[in-house]
């Protein structure tokens, strides 16, 4: 009989459940798109509600225990810090995404309903991901999250820019949920495990004399997990899926994408196979330094926005990265919420100037924006500066908290990172220009409720975690005392 | 006090956020008499400060624990200066600002935060927390510059975010790297000054922290040869731009060598005293060889600045107490002149569009006040006796002659410099007979004439009376020299002291 414990997966059923729910309600009543986006954001935050009430709930029966950790379904499904946060991350930036998606799915008209069922699927996918002990249903949960998004970049089909952002994406995708599942089979070969705290285990009482089989699988995870928080050199679909998926929805894919993929890196690699860190460290910090190098500098000559922000991405996964390379956890976590609620919030203005379904969003559409919504033109203005780390938001805390975390064991990489740190500034101040300094001229941009509301709460959290960085830093770091 | 201090002025920005945009003739207005609040205060704080050494009127409160961060502030006889010039520049930025006209209420907040911002540097006893501001204030002033700036302004507010962003960029890694030092050290993280100040560094981590944070700060001062973008942003930014940069961002970078570099890396300083020190003499020199020649006269003041703040560096890095203490009296002087010199410029150049020398000519017959103002501060600048400028450079030059004796003589050739350029350009400017529109140059207002007023006030009373400062400068410059000597090896060579001289309180 194994052992099983519902309550540790409801979130994720939740969700799935409620994608169901979307579908079927569709079916019977054919109502609105908003009030199946209402009906969503309903599901959305009851999971939330499973999620608190299972930390409450976990910390209470781990109490007596003083392993952090609730295992459960026969070791393949865990609850711990690190879950929770990730999963309370994952829901938070899905509400975002279904309010900054709205435009999107009133376009779609009947096709709503998938659309918003297959929004919460990915954030189930991604939930499971991070959730998982067991490399087998991490890869489950992964490609549950990736074919979603697959499906979401070529949501408005019509468009050539949308299909081929699918197409694109699904294939190298796939490659790299290959590379994935080798990478784990190989790491099974070399220690005998699928679960990730026995590999740790395993690890660490025994000697391998042939490790280099765990090598090639560690590299071989590496780029699969590399692939899906878009790092260099396994970045190339991101800009064309960035520009080509619908505006609405890039910001959710991107950040939900990012947040899943780090907390699975550094479940694997920190928690994991810790015992390896001298061999895997220098080969994650030369992707890092190569994303940082790549992702800044050739964002410079962009003139599309969002390939920007998709080369800015590139950047910040390397930043992001330093944070495990130190092996610590907790610089990492907070910079990939961080940046993912500036990102869904930066690309809610997008939608707001580009249209929810446009696929190209040129630099020149921006022209004079503080006047012709001068709301949207500050949110964005912020937003930006706080992915280019300015004090006093939550990009500079994200950033100080990866590098110090890093500085012990590679401090090359600081030095690296600050100074592509100036070269993104470069062009979020090119942003800045444009919106504030260029055209006077301008048809007013009206923005719908919704995204305003986006683009707010992430300024707002931005500048809340910037100002105040112990209202998520001491998250983090209670998390981890579970 | 100064939690009250720093947060002023972002409250009175708020206060400001709150009147309805298309109120043009509000916002100015508003913004002067907001920006009175914070500098009662400074006053009120000057008029309380003790001339002894030490931080005083400490504020201390954890910002986030774990990390070891705090709001730590804290006020000396190095900051204090600073602090109530910044108090005294923004009301009469703010009030020379008539001449904007569009988004005057965002030019009002900018103005306001980038004080916020200013204060906080000065006050701040905590790295994380002086790099907060630090970085923090380049925003206002990127957007001062980029929106209401002159035909180049986006390329120089590019520049100057870009440069100013490189430098402290390193100085963020020094400050990661000191802070992991700590920890390792002592296993309690913490960024605060004071603790920092007692790190055991070898001698190479040493110079490589210190060159970071000298990188950082000269970039701002600006020492040779990184200075490129001042020229640019002061004379692309709107006068009370130019003005604020001058009078008080530039003394950000003399203020962080003397604060940090001196405390946090005595050793280094000292190996670093010839290096620093010909770079500051061949800023002088240059700065001053290149106004001659400047066709623009806000270029040409620009420029003085290069040469001015390059005696300033030189007497932080000579290291006698006469040379410190007119480094910080030195640091207020250049904001005091320049600003005000800043501010005539715009007043000409509100009146005849135009800051070219050669379009300008006898403007001393049409607008004799003006005339009167600029040249009484272009004596300043140069440094009459009597004046605030010879203070501080007569004591530049005699603290550096004990220990960089060939660079204070050549120093000392940039006052002769200051003296062409300035009495040369004010010959052009205002000399001669006027043509066309110079002609019929209206002269100052009273409200100009009360902008300029208290510059000139003060000009006087520093120049007659500088021990109003000078008592209370010099505790806080002993005790970093007692700091320097007591670390390294270095003595200050006689009659380099205050006591070799005469013994405080009695001379």
């Amino acid at each position: 009989m194994p052992e099983i414990n519902w309550l540790a997966i409801f979130p994720e059923l939740t969700l799935a459940l409620g994608a169901a729910a979307v579908l079927l309600v569709e079916v019977q009543w054919k109502p609105r798109a908003s009030t199946l986006g209402w009906l969503a954001g309903w599901i959305v935050l009851l999971a939330a509600v499973f999620t608190v009430f299972q930390w409450v709930w976990a910390g209470d029966q781990l109490a007596a225990e003083s392993t952090g950790r609730l295992v459960t379904f026969s070791g393949m499904f865990l609850v711990d810090g690190m879950a929770v946060y990730g999963r309370l991350a994952l829901l938070g930036i899905l509400g975002l995404g279904l309010a900054g998606a709205h435009g999107l799915y009133e376009a779609l008209g009947r096709r709503a309903a998938e659309a918003i069922a297959i929004t919460l699927l990915a954030a189930a996918g991604f939930s499971i991901m991070l959730s998982s002990n067991n490399l087998v249903l991490t890869f489950l949960g992964l490609e549950v999250g990736s074919i979603a998004l697959y499906v979401l970049a070529g949501l408005t089909r019509e468009r050539k820019g949308s299909d081929e952002a699918a197409l694109k994406y699904f294939l190298l995708g796939s490659f790299a949920s290959a590379m994935f599942v080798y990478g784990a089979a190989l790491l099974y070969a070399g220690t005998g495990q699928f679960e990730i705290l026995a590999i740790r285990d395993h690890l660490a009482a025994v000697i391998v004399a042939r490790p280099a089989v765990i090598f090639i699988g560690l590299g071989l995870m590496l780029v699969g997990l590399g692939f899906k928080v878009s790092a260099a050199p396994f970045h190339t679909w991101a800009p064309d899926v960035y520009q080509g998926a619908p505006a609405g929805i890039v910001g959710y894919m991107a950040a939900i994408a990012k947040i899943g993929g780090f907390i699975t890196l550094a479940r694997i690699f920190v928690t994991g196979v810790i015992e390896y860190h001298a061999t895997w460290a220098p080969v994650m910090a030369a992707i890092a330094a190569l994303s940082m190098l790549i992702g800044s500098v050739v964002a410079l000559v962009q003139t599309d926005v969002r390939r920007m922000l998709a080369y800015s991405g590139i950047a910040h996964a390397g930043f992001a990265m330093t944070g495990i390379i130190g092996g610590e956890i907790e610089g990492v976590l907070f910079y990939v919420v961080a940046y993912a609620v500036q990102l869904i919030g930066g690309f809610a203005v997008i939608t707001a100037v580009s249209g929810p379904e446009g696929s190209a969003s040129d630099l020149s559409e921006y022209r004079g924006l503080w006047r012709r919504n001068p709301g949207l033109a500050a949110g964005f203005a912020l937003l930006l500066f706080g992915m280019a780390g300015i004090p006093l938001t939550s990009g500079f805390i994200a950033k100080f908290g990866v590098f110090s975390d890093v500085w012990a064991t590679q401090p090359w990489l600081v030095i690296l990172g600050v100074l592509t740190s100036v070269v993104t500034l470069a062009f979020y101040l090119r942003i800045t220009v444009i919106m504030y300094m260029e055209g006077e001229e301008g048809d007013p941009i009206p923005a719908r409720a919704s995204t305003r509301w986006v683009v707010w709460i992430a300024v707002g959290l931005t500048i809340l975690w910037g100002v105040i960085p112990g209202t998520l830093l001491s998250f983090v770091a209670d998390a981890f005392a579970l | 006090m100064l939690t009250a201090l720093v947060l002023m002025p972002v409250v009175a920005a708020l206060v400001v956020l709150a009147v309805p945009r298309k109120r043009h003739e509000i916002h100015l207005p508003l913004g002067v008499v907001l920006s009175l609040a914070p500098l009662g205060l400074a006053a009120y704080l000057f008029w309380q400060f003790e001339p002894v050494a030490g931080m005083q009127f400490v504020v201390d409160v954890p910002w986030y624990e774990p990390w070891g961060i705090g709001w730590r502030l804290g006020m000396d006889g190095i900051s204090m200066p600073m602090v109530v010039l910044t108090a005294l520049l923004v009301p009469i930025a703010l009030g020379a600002s008539t001449a904007i006209t569009k988004r005057t209420r965002e030019f009002v907040v900018l103005t306001l935060l980038l004080e916020a911002g200013m204060l906080g540097a000065f006050v701040a006893t905590d790295l994380f927390l002086f790099f907060v501001f630090f970085e923090a204030m380049l925003i206002p002033m990127y957007f001062i510059i980029g929106v209401w700036g002159s035909d180049r302004r986006i390329y120089a507010a590019f520049k100057f975010f870009v440069y100013t962003f490189f430098g402290s960029a390193l100085m963020l890694a020094s400050i990661i790297a000191m802070a992991v030092i700590h920890s390792s050290q002592t296993g309690a993280a913490s960024f605060a000054l004071s603790d920092l100040a007692n790190l055991d560094l070898t001698m190479g981590a040493e110079r490589l922290l210190f060159a970071a944070f000298a990188i950082a700060f000269a970039v701002k001062v600006p020492i040779f040869p990184l200075h490129t973008w001042l020229p640019d942003a002061h004379t692309e930014a709107p006068t009370a731009g130019s003005v604020l940069l001058a009078g008080v961002l530039l003394k950000l970078g003399t203020y962080g060598l003397m604060r940090f570099n001196l405390t946090l890396f005595p050793q280094a300083s000292v190996d670093a005293v010839w290096i620093m020190g010909a770079l500051a003499v061949i800023g002088v020199i240059y700065g001053a060889v290149v106004a001659i020649v400047q066709p623009d006269l806000k270029r040409l003041v620009a420029y003085s600045s290069v040469s001015h703040l390059g005696f300033i560096v030189l007497g932080i890095f000579a290291l006698t107490s006469a040379s410190l203490q007119g480094a910080v009296i030195q640091n207020v002087n250049h904001g005091l002149t320049t600003g005000a010199l800043f501010l005539l410029v715009g007043m000409i150049y509100d009146r005849r569009h135009t800051k070219a020398i050669a379009e300008l000519g006898g403007l001393q017959k049409s607008g004799p006040m003006l005339a009167g103002f600029f040249l009484f501060m272009t004596f300043a600048s140069i440094g009459l006796p009597g004046l605030n400028g010879f203070v501080g450079e007569f004591l530049v030059v005699i603290g550096s002659f004990p220990t960089l004796p060939s660079l204070a003589v050549l120093a000392a050739i940039g006052v002769i410099l200051a003296a062409v350029y300035l009495l040369w350009a004010y010959q052009r400017v205002f000399h001669g007979i006027p043509e066309g529109e110079n002609a019929t140059f209206p002269d100052l207002t009273p409200r100009e004439i009360a902008l300029l007023a208290p510059l000139v006030a003060l000009v006087l009373l520093i120049g007659l009376y500088p021990n109003i400062l000078l008592d209370r400068i010099a505790p806080s410059t002993e005790a970093v020299l007692d700091q320097v000597q007591a670390v390294t090896d270095y003595e200050v060579p006689y009659p380099g002291r205050l006591v070799d001289v005469f013994i405080p309180g009695e001379g």
